[in-house]
């Protein structure tokens, strides 16, 4: 009954699974064309031009064939010689200015140059132009110190002959230790300039260096100054070649330095103190020793003269040195490695506060400028005691006083209300041909220089430390030579 | 030292003075007290001016003639003493004190 059956499988399509094919197909996309193309422009050629070199024509005397010219000589010379004599003597050309270029009667500002990182805190403590006259130099520094100076004070120069001058971005600024107090550029070397600081350090710096720009210091201690220094001087020796550093201090030293460039040191060669023995009697106090030294302030070369020099003092007395004068030594107190003597030679009517500038004039031997905190520039003659002539213009301390190159009547001076005055003395002694500003706010102007080669320039330095570059009128720039006739009139007339 | 020289040096010694050329007729100096290019550029221009000066002179009225020309710059006073065969050129500084 049970019997073995085999069932087949029963297969079910599934619903939802579709069988797959698979079919093959080819596709190709058509092969990418390449090809090369070159271009270039047309050759190119170079043509060079230059001038011819003008040649030089050479000066060939002919002969003299006639042989009449000793007869002609003997006829000219007679009437030449009138006519030359009558020349120097005639009055003709007296006061007629032709001005063939511009008329300007003005002076005007060119330029205001500032170094913004010192936030107003320093004063432009002096300036100077170097020897080419197209950059000016500025030192900064505080006048006022309760306690050691630890001030970060800098130079800074501009280049005025730079197209796009930006004048609140100098040049080069070198940054020093301490409050520099004044600055001075070589005479011949444009890139070499000298600076004195508030610790009595005097440095040489070469602006042309990339790195280090000091090239020399004097550094600090006995050989050097013990006060700030005043003022740094270039001096040339009388035949124009040598060249030498001299500073003067608040410590009544005066140093001639001599520089060692390996060692990159200022070495003193000469020295001078000033001292209180050559005070006038009257302000003379008793009971105080004579060895004591007075703080020098300014001090000046007589141009022609180069063992001349003018010196003014804290105490307002100003006094004639000489560079050969055997005046007495210094005192005991003195520690230095180098003889210190008194250079004084004569002793000028003082000034009744600290004299602020001295200046010898650059035209005529006998006259020389000074300027004080008691707000008087005094015209002096060398060879006497009483000032020739006294200005007061009334505007508070006098702060400097300057000589102009070309013009030897006309003296420029910065006041503490802060105007740039500027006298011709030929048009009224005591009054001003121009009185303007130089300063925002009235602050006091410290600083002002004439530039020496580019002579239409003046720049003046004020408490804020704004830099200004003026234009002069071409009325101040105009010589008709009779200057310094005139100077040296009003220099001699008054000593009688 | 001859005649021309020593009047040469007595004119030179004369105060303000600072040069003194002798030109002949075609231009060219004879003497001079002045360095090279400096005595070239006077002797050539200022013989033309003199030249010219002469002309004018003569031309306004044929029976005048150049008798001397001055020349007044800022800087000198430049004095020309003409003749047939010379010019006398004398610069001279009347500022100098």
């Amino acid at each position: 009954m049970f019997v073995d059956e085999v069932l087949d499988g029963v297969n079910f399509k599934s619903t939802w699974k579709k069988e797959r094919y698979i079919n093959d197909r080819e596709t190709q996309t058509t092969a990418l064309l390449v090809s090369d193309e070159a271009v270039q422009s047309y050759k190119t050629v170079d043509e060079a031009v230059q001038t011819d070199e003008e040649p030089k024509r050479k000066l060939r005397l002919a002969e003299d064939t006639s042989g009449q010219l000793a007869n002609f000589l003997r006829r000219t010379e007679p009437y030449i010689i009138k006519q030359l004599t009558n020349n120097l003597r005639s009055r003709a050309f007296d006061g007629y200015d032709v001005d063939l270029e511009d008329d300007s009667t003005s002076v005007t500002s060119l330029h205001t140059l500032t170094y913004p990182s010192l936030q107003d805190k320093f004063q432009v403590t002096s300036l100077s132009w170097n020897s080419t006259g197209s950059v000016i130099g500025a030192s900064y520094g505080q006048q006022e110190h309760e306690d050691w100076c630890t001030h970060r004070s800098v130079m800074c120069t501009w280049n005025l002959d730079r197209t796009g001058i930006v004048a609140d971005k100098p040049d080069s600024k070198i940054e020093v230790d301490s409050c520099l107090m004044y600055i001075a550029f070589h005479p011949k070397n444009p890139a070499i300039v000298a600076g004195g600081s508030f610790n009595g350090e005097v440095l040489l710096w070469d602006l042309s260096r990339e790195d280090d720009m000091l090239i020399a210091t004097s550094g600090l201690g006995q050989d050097s100054h013990q006060e700030p220094v005043t003022k740094v001087y270039w001096i040339t020796d009388a035949k124009g070649k040598k060249i030498y550093l001299v500073s003067a201090s608040g410590d009544g030293k005066i140093i001639q330095w001599k520089i060692d460039r390996k060692a990159q040191k200022l070495l003193p060669k000469e020295g001078f103190m000033v001292m209180t023995q050559s005070l006038p009697r009257q302000m003379k106090v008793k009971g105080v020793r004579g060895d004591r030294e007075i703080g020098v302030t300014c001090l000046s070369y007589h141009s022609e003269d180069r063992e001349t020099f003018i010196v003014g003092s804290e105490t307002g007395v100003i006094f004639k040195c000489s560079m050969y004068s055997q005046g007495p030594p210094a005192g005991s107190h003195i520690v230095s490695s180098i003889p210190l003597r008194s250079p004084v030679t004569f002793t000028y009517n003082p000034h009744h506060g600290p004299v602020y500038a001295v200046e010898c004039s650059p035209f005529h031997r006998n006259a020389f400028v000074s300027a004080s905190m008691d707000q008087c520039i005094r015209l002096y003659s060398l060879l006497q005691a009483q000032p020739v002539l006294t200005i007061e213009p009334g505007e508070g301390y006098v702060h400097s006083a300057t000589w102009s190159p070309v013009k030897a009547t006309v003296i420029a001076a910065t006041t503490q209300s802060g105007n740039l005055l500027i006298y011709d003395l030929k048009q009224g002694k005591t009054v001003p041909v121009h009185n303007i500003p130089a300063s925002s706010n009235k602050e006091p102007v410290y600083a002002c220089q004439f530039n020496p080669q580019q002579t239409h320039l003046l720049a003046t330095g004020d408490g804020k430390g704004r830099v200004q570059i003026f234009k002069l009128s071409s009325k101040l720039q105009q010589v008709s030579g009779k200057e310094t006739e005139f100077l040296g009139n009003l220099v001699n007339v008054t000593a009688e | 030292m001859s005649e021309v020289e020593e009047t040469i040096k007595r004119i030179q010694s004369h105060k303000g003075v600072s040069g003194i050329i002798i030109v002949n007729a075609d231009g060219i100096p004879i003497r001079t007290t002045l360095d090279n290019s400096t005595t070239v550029q006077y002797s050539g221009l200022i013989h033309q001016l003199a030249a010219k000066a002469k002309s004018t002179v003569r031309d306004l009225d044929p029976q005048n003639d150049l008798t001397f020309l001055r020349i007044r710059s800022k800087k000198h006073e430049i004095m020309v003493a003409p003749d047939n065969e010379y010019l006398l050129i004398v610069i001279q500084n009347p500022n100098a004190v």
